[in-house]
C-alpha cells in the first residue's frame, strides 16, 4: 500500500524521480538511474515542509542526525503527505517559515553542519559548511566564505547538463562583533 | 501595509508577501531578475532567495577560462561610498550580506543578467530622485 508522488527531486539532484511512502518507510528512485534512496520507518524522527526554489521540500530528520531532502512537491501535496506521515510513522509534518522580504540583513546561525541565514525569524537560506573551500576574515567586520562544488556534478558532465548557477563566494558584513559567526568554535554554545 | 512609511533613515520595502508570489522561473535554479517586483532572485543551495533592488549596489562580470563570473555587491553600512540615508538599516546588530559571486559556462546569459540588474538599479535611482524633487 504505497502512495506515490511523481516528479520529485532528491536534494539538489538534476534528475527527477518517484517518491513513495509506505508503512515500511519512504523511498526515492530516479527515472534514469538504478539506485534507490530508502528511508526505513524506524529511522524517521521528524519531518518539515518548506518552500524552496523547486516548489516545496519535504525534509526528513533521521535517527543518526542526517537529513534527507526531497524537492518538487506541490502546495496541494501538503495535506496528503501530512496524513501519510502521521498514519504511517506517527510524526507531524511541521511547516517551516521561509523569508521572501528581499532584505540583505538578518542573523547568521550555525545549525549542525549548516550556516543558516534568517530574516525576521524566517529562514532565507542555508549553506552547507562541508563545501566551504576557504574562509577569510578581513578587518574584523567582514567574513567571506568560498565554495567549491556546491552544485552536484552530473553524469556526463557536459556543459548542457549544467544545472544551475553556481555560488562561488559570499561575503558577510558583521558590524561590531564577530561572536555570532564564531559560534562553531569549540567550547562555545 | 507598512510599505512606503519612513522609518529611521530607511524606507521599508519588501520583495514578496509570500511564497505564492515567486515567479515560476526560480525552479531552474538560475539567477532571475523579476522586474515587476524590482527584485533579483538568487539560487542559494536550493533556496530561491529574493533581494530587492534597494539592497543592491551594483553587478559586474568577468570571464575566466571556460566560466563567466558574476558578482553582486549589496548596500551595507560602514561603506565609504553611498549616502548614509539610503542604506537599509533596521537592526544595528544584524549581519549583512555584502556580496555574492556566481559562475556559469553561459557567459551570454550572465551578460544579460548584469545588464538587467544595472538597468533596474538605474530605474530605481531615477524614481528615488524624482520623489525627492517632488518633495522639495
Amino acid at each position: 500500500m504505497a502512495t506515490q508522488f511523481d516528479n520529485i527531486y532528491h536534494g539538489l539532484s538534476a534528475e527527477i524521480g518517484k517518491f513513495r511512502v509506505a508503512p515500511s518507510g519512504m523511498a526515492w528512485k530516479g527515472v534514469d538511474s538504478e539506485g534507490v534512496t530508502a528511508v526505513p520507518s524506524g529511522d524517521i524522527k521528524w519531518a518539515q515542509w518548506l518552500r524552496v526554489a523547486r516548489q516545496f521540500q519535504l525534509r526528513v530528520g533521521l535517527r543518526d542526525h542526517r537529513k534527507e531532502k526531497f524537492d518538487g512537491f506541490a502546495r496541494e501535496d501538503h495535506d496528503k503527505l501530512a496524513t501519510l506521515l502521521k498514519n504511517n510513522f506517527g510524526i507531524t509534518l511541521e511547516a517551516r517559515e521561509v523569508a521572501f522580504k528581499g532584505w540583505n540583513w538578518g542573523v547568521t546561525d550555525f545549525q549542525g553542519e549548516e550556516l543558516a541565514f534568517t530574516i525576521s525569524d524566517r529562514t532565507a537560506f542555508e549553506l552547507p559548511l562541508r563545501y566551504v573551500a576557504n574562509s577569510n576574515i578581513a578587518g574584523k567586520t567582514e567574513v567571506s566564505l568560498e565554495f567549491a562544488n556546491l552544485n552536484p556534478s552530473h553524469a556526463g558532465g557536459s556543459k548542457s547538463k549544467q544545472m544551475g548557477d553556481e555560488l562561488t563566494e559570499i561575503r558577510f558584513y558583521v558590524p561590531g562583533t564577530l561572536t555570532k559567526l564564531k559560534g562553531s568554535d569549540a567550547g562555545s554554545q | 501595509g507598512a510599505s512606503g512609511k519612513e522609518g529611521k533613515g530607511w524606507k521599508k520595502f519588501q520583495s514578496y508577501k509570500g511564497e505564492g508570489a515567486l515567479p515560476p522561473e526560480v525552479e531552474r535554479l538560475r539567477i532571475f531578475v523579476d522586474r515587476k517586483a524590482q527584485t533579483v532572485i538568487l539560487p542559494i543551495h536550493g533556496f530561491a532567495v529574493p533581494f530587492h533592488i534597494n539592497t543592491i549596489k551594483n553587478a559586474s562580470k568577468n570571464d575566466e577560462g571556460d566560466f563567466t563570473y558574476l558578482r553582486i555587491n549589496f548596500q551595507t553600512p560602514g561603506q565609504l561610498a553611498g549616502k548614509k540615508e539610503d542604506t537599509p538599516f533596521e537592526d544595528p546588530d544584524a549581519t549583512f550580506i555584502r556580496s555574492v559571486s556566481y559562475r556559469s559556462p553561459d557567459g551570454h546569459r550572465l551578460d544579460n543578467i548584469v545588464k538587467q540588474i544595472n538597468d533596474l538599479k538605474k530605474e530605481a535611482n531615477k524614481r528615488e530622485q524624482q520623489k525627492k524633487e517632488m518633495a522639495d
